[in-house]
Order: structure tokens, then sequence, then C-alpha cells
């Protein structure tokens, strides 16, 4: 058997150098994604409702719990290869650019869009890749239930395509203190200062 | 060894053979998870990489510096804003996307002599080695 072996791996090894560095396929086709450069903005009224879901610490999240506050929220999810990054980017340059009183008045949420793969140790991950400042930003999953209601709230269709890549409507929004969804940006990449602007009106509104 | 023996070996062999180098399994992966920011080439000009707040490295320039589990390690735990992998993704089909990802850092460069070993590496790992050797089965069943 052991001779076998040699005279097998022998084998192996000089055809391999003689056809191994040949086998080129041509090249892969283009992802179908839509890339919105930039973000359509639109301002609305749609009333939320309260919901709770799950942390990335794994604790219980209610809405009811930052009750009166400023809420921007994304739909997201962390193996994301396509836009998401740049949302999430976007939530994260909002973020340092809020003064210390509007961090008081305004909180940030991830919602997943993929409960399969994004279980809060990896949510924590995540955040903590983005230098998230937890104090004001959560990252939030659940059980798919949950989750769909949510995203129906949201008008957020998920469409899982394998595992670790869904299709989603790219949405960030913007909350008021009264729990009405007032600003909704759909596509891939939000503008911040839009976003900050929208969100001071917000502030300024008593 | 028996003749049935004989062409069960042959046969992981030719299978081994034909998977080497890069193959269509690997650039639909390439195509799924990572052309939008690293671009059908792996120079960085993938259709989201311009909305990117950082400038996307050339595989080209940056990989041939990088070992296997440098590429691994940034593919299964992520990099910045490049997604982590692992959760998603078999062992497999990590490995799959580190040779691709050396492939593509070879394409329009002299490529160093040791960098021609990643077809027989990316073979050596298709071969189901416990599979040709009988290592999953008990001593007393190979007696027998």
């Amino acid at each position: 058997m052991s001779s076998l072996f040699r005279i097998t791996g022998s084998a192996l090894t000089c055809a391999l150098f003689i056809v191994g560095f040949s086998t080129v396929s041509p090249g892969a086709a283009p992802h179908d994604a839509q890339h919105g450069n930039t973000a359509q903005r639109s301002e609305v009224r749609i009333p939320i409702g309260q919901f709770s879901l799950t942390d990335q610490s794994g604790r219980r999240f209610e809405l009811a719990s930052i009750k009166g506050k400023i809420i921007l929220v994304d739909f997201a999810y962390t193996t994301c290869p396509d836009v998401c990054p740049l949302m999430t980017a976007a939530m994260r340059t909002v973020q340092t650019n809020l003064n210390a009183t509007e961090r008081e008045k305004v909180y940030l949420l991830t919602v997943t869009t993929d409960p399969e793969i994004d279980i809060p140790k990896v949510l924590a991950a995540y955040a903590k890749r983005y230098h998230a400042d937890l104090t004001n930003w959560a990252f939030l999953t659940g059980d798919p239930s949950s989750l769909s209601e949510v995203w129906k709230r949201f008008g957020v269709k998920v469409v899982r395509r394998a595992r670790g890549l869904v299709d989603h409507t790219p949405l960030t929004a913007v909350i008021d203190q009264s729990g009405a969804m007032r600003f909704a940006y759909h596509g891939g990449a939000p503008d911040p200062k839009v976003i900050l602007r929208d969100i001071r009106s917000l502030v300024r509104t008593p | 060894m028996s003749l049935l023996e004989l062409k069960k070996i042959w046969l992981v062999v030719l299978i081994a053979l034909c998977s080497c180098g890069r193959n269509e399994r690997m650039d639909a992966l390439y195509a799924q998870r990572c052309i939008n920011c690293h671009g059908p080439s792996g120079r960085g000009d993938g259709p989201v990489a311009a909305s990117l707040p950082v400038r996307l490295t050339d595989f080209r320039e940056t990989v041939e510096r990088k070992s296997v589990s440098q590429i691994r390690r940034a593919i299964t735990e992520g990099l910045g804003m490049m997604p982590a992998f692992a959760p998603a993704l078999r062992p497999s089909e990590i490995s799959d996307l580190v040779y691709m990802v050396r492939f593509l850092s070879r394409e329009g460069r002299n490529i160093h002599w040791w960098e021609r070993f990643d077809a027989l590496v990316v073979a050596h790992c298709n071969i189901p080695w416990e599979a040709v050797f009988d290592y999953d089965q008990p001593q007393e069943e190979k007696k027998r």
C-alpha cells in the first residue's frame, strides 16, 4: 500500500505540473445586484408601533425603552457582499457627527435581515469592526417571525438566496419622537449629511 | 490491493486533477461574495467600490506578500468593512476563495516560483484522503 501511495503521489505530482496551470475557466458573470450610489430620500409619516427583539449582547430590546427618542434605523446583514457595509458606514458617520446634546436624543438601530447567520455574537463582532458606540446604537436580531413583522412594518422585503446571502430592500429610516417613520432613504449609500440634517430638524422640534 | 481499490484511487486522483487550478466553482463563489467590491479581476474596481470610504487594494499589489493563513483570516473574520464570511461559508468554500484570490493576484504580473505550487495545494485539498486510505474505518473492519 505504501509503495502504491508513493507511485500514486509521484504520478499526481508530475501530472499536476503538466496540466495544473492550464485549467483556467472563463471569467465570472457580473453580479446582478442593483447599486444605487445615492439613496432616494422620501418624507413619510408611518406609525411604527412597538416591537421587541434581541440585541448584540443577547438581551431583550424593547423599542418602548427608547420612547421619545429620534431613531435612525437601517436594515442590513453582516455577511452582505453588497451595499450593507455602505449603509452601516453611513450610520457610523452619523453617530460620530452627533454632538453631545444630540446623542442624548438620538438612538441608532441596525435590524438584521438574516437571522440565520446574525446571532448576537456575530452582531457584536460586526459592531466592533465598525467601531460602533453601543451607548446609543443597538444591533438587533430575533426569531424569523418577530423579525418579519418588523420588516413588514417598515416595508422591507427580504428574500433568502443562499446561506449568508439575502436580497432585501436597502432601507435607512428616521423615526421621530412620537414613533412615526418620517424620513426614508432607499438605496445603498445614504448621504450622512442629509440624514444629519433631517435628524437635526426633528431635534429642533419640541 | 485489489484491482477495484486501484481503480478507486485513480478515479479520485483523476477528479483531483480535473479540479486543480482555478475552476468554475471558485469563479461562481467569487462572483457571489466578492466581485461587487473587489471587481472581476481583483483590482478593487467593483460597482460598490467607488462608494466605499476606503480605497480597495489591488490583489496584484498586496496578496503576493500575504500568506494563505493571512488571506484565510481576512475572509473568515472580516477586515474593516469587509464582511466576516466564517458564519456563512463552509471551510471548503473559504479555501476556494483563498485560492481564487491568489489566482487573481497572479494575473498580469511575473509570479514567483513558489506561487506555482498553488494548484498542487488546491488539488491536494480536493482529494478525500480519508476515503482513499480508509482512515475513517476502524482497524477491525480493515482487517476483515
